[in-house]
């Protein structure tokens, strides 16, 4: 009995001396440490889908003020790309999902005069910038990312007869 | 000796773009004005496609493979609506066969493939007469 009451007291002693640092009691990640940092692909995504939010916010805007029948069915694509960009997304818990940029700041881009010219130039910028993203990510996404540019493509030649 | 995935996705490519060429072949047969010039006008990008891509791939140490000499046609082409209709038949394949490029490794790869992607489903959205929200893609 005394041995075993000696063994049970000595257990507190090896952590008090050992410092209690987590990060000596687990070959894994610290639990404790700060967060991990995220994946490469999961950056990449949330800018796009922040850059879509973008685009259905300006669609949103020039729709109040255009009555172009185009426009409707053009953003209605948007939600869908925006939708299957959703489904690829893996946030950790805790962690801020993408937000539109101009719809953060409350203001989405106004739509001007000439709407149809303004939206040919962000979707031409869209299939732009996601065909520079491509390069970088796995796959299964580079396919996502061009074929979403492929469509933004077509909707920019759409918008320059509207 | 099995080929590279480089080099299956650009004779995929190739092999869809010889399929375009000989499909608009048909295509023009069957249109008249301005939408038989826009057939040859797609029709002579097909064949520079064909043109780039056997030099890519020749370029890679690599045979192209060979243009058949007949294809099967999906259906019948008798008028100016189905001859449109095959047309977009056609691109939507062309673009399809170009994602293969998009999933290799080699960035310049992606990007030729995705400029092509772009190039194709334009063409297509031409001959359907409205867009599409995936190009290439299955139907999700």
């Amino acid at each position: 009995m005394p041995r075993r009451r000696l063994l049970i007291t000595s257990v507190p002693l090896v952590l008090l001396t050992a410092g209690c640092r987590s990060a000596d009691l687990f070959a894994g990640p610290d639990p404790l440490g700060a967060r991990p940092p995220l994946a490469p692909d999961t950056v990449v995504l949330q800018s796009v889908i922040a850059a879509e939010l973008d685009l259905i916010a300006s669609y949103k805007a020039a729709m109040a003020t255009s009555g172009n029948a185009l426009l409707p069915v053009l953003a209605a694509q948007h939600r869908q790309h925006l939708i299957q960009l959703k489904a690829k997304l893996i946030v950790p818990s805790g962690m801020q999902p993408a937000a539109a940029k101009t719809a953060a700041r409350g203001s989405a881009q106004a739509p001007g005069p000439h709407p149809a010219g303004l939206l040919r130039a962000a979707e031409l910028a869209s299939a732009a910038s996601l065909t520079a993203h491509l390069v970088s990510v796995r796959p299964a996404l580079a396919q996502l990312f061009a074929s979403i540019a492929a469509s933004d493509a077509t909707h920019a030649d759409a918008l320059a007869g509207a | 000796m099995r080929a590279s995935p480089a080099i299956a996705a650009l004779q995929a490519a190739l092999a869809a773009e010889q399929g375009a060429v000989y499909g608009y072949g048909v295509v023009g047969a069957r249109l008249s004005g301005a939408s038989q010039a826009v057939a040859q006008q797609y029709w002579t990008a097909h064949r520079q496609a064909c043109d780039a891509l056997t030099a890519m791939i020749t370029a890679r140490g690599a045979t192209p493979v060979a243009a058949l000499a007949y294809y099967d046609l999906p259906f019948p082409v008798t008028s100016a609506a189905s001859a449109r209709q095959l047309a977009v038949q056609l691109e939507d394949g062309v673009t399809a066969a170009y994602l293969g490029a998009v999933a290799t490794g080699d960035a310049s790869l992606r990007t030729f493939g995705a400029r092509a992607m772009q190039t194709s489903a334009a063409q297509a959205a031409h001959w359907r007469g409205s867009t599409v929200a995936f190009p290439g893609l299955p139907a999700q």
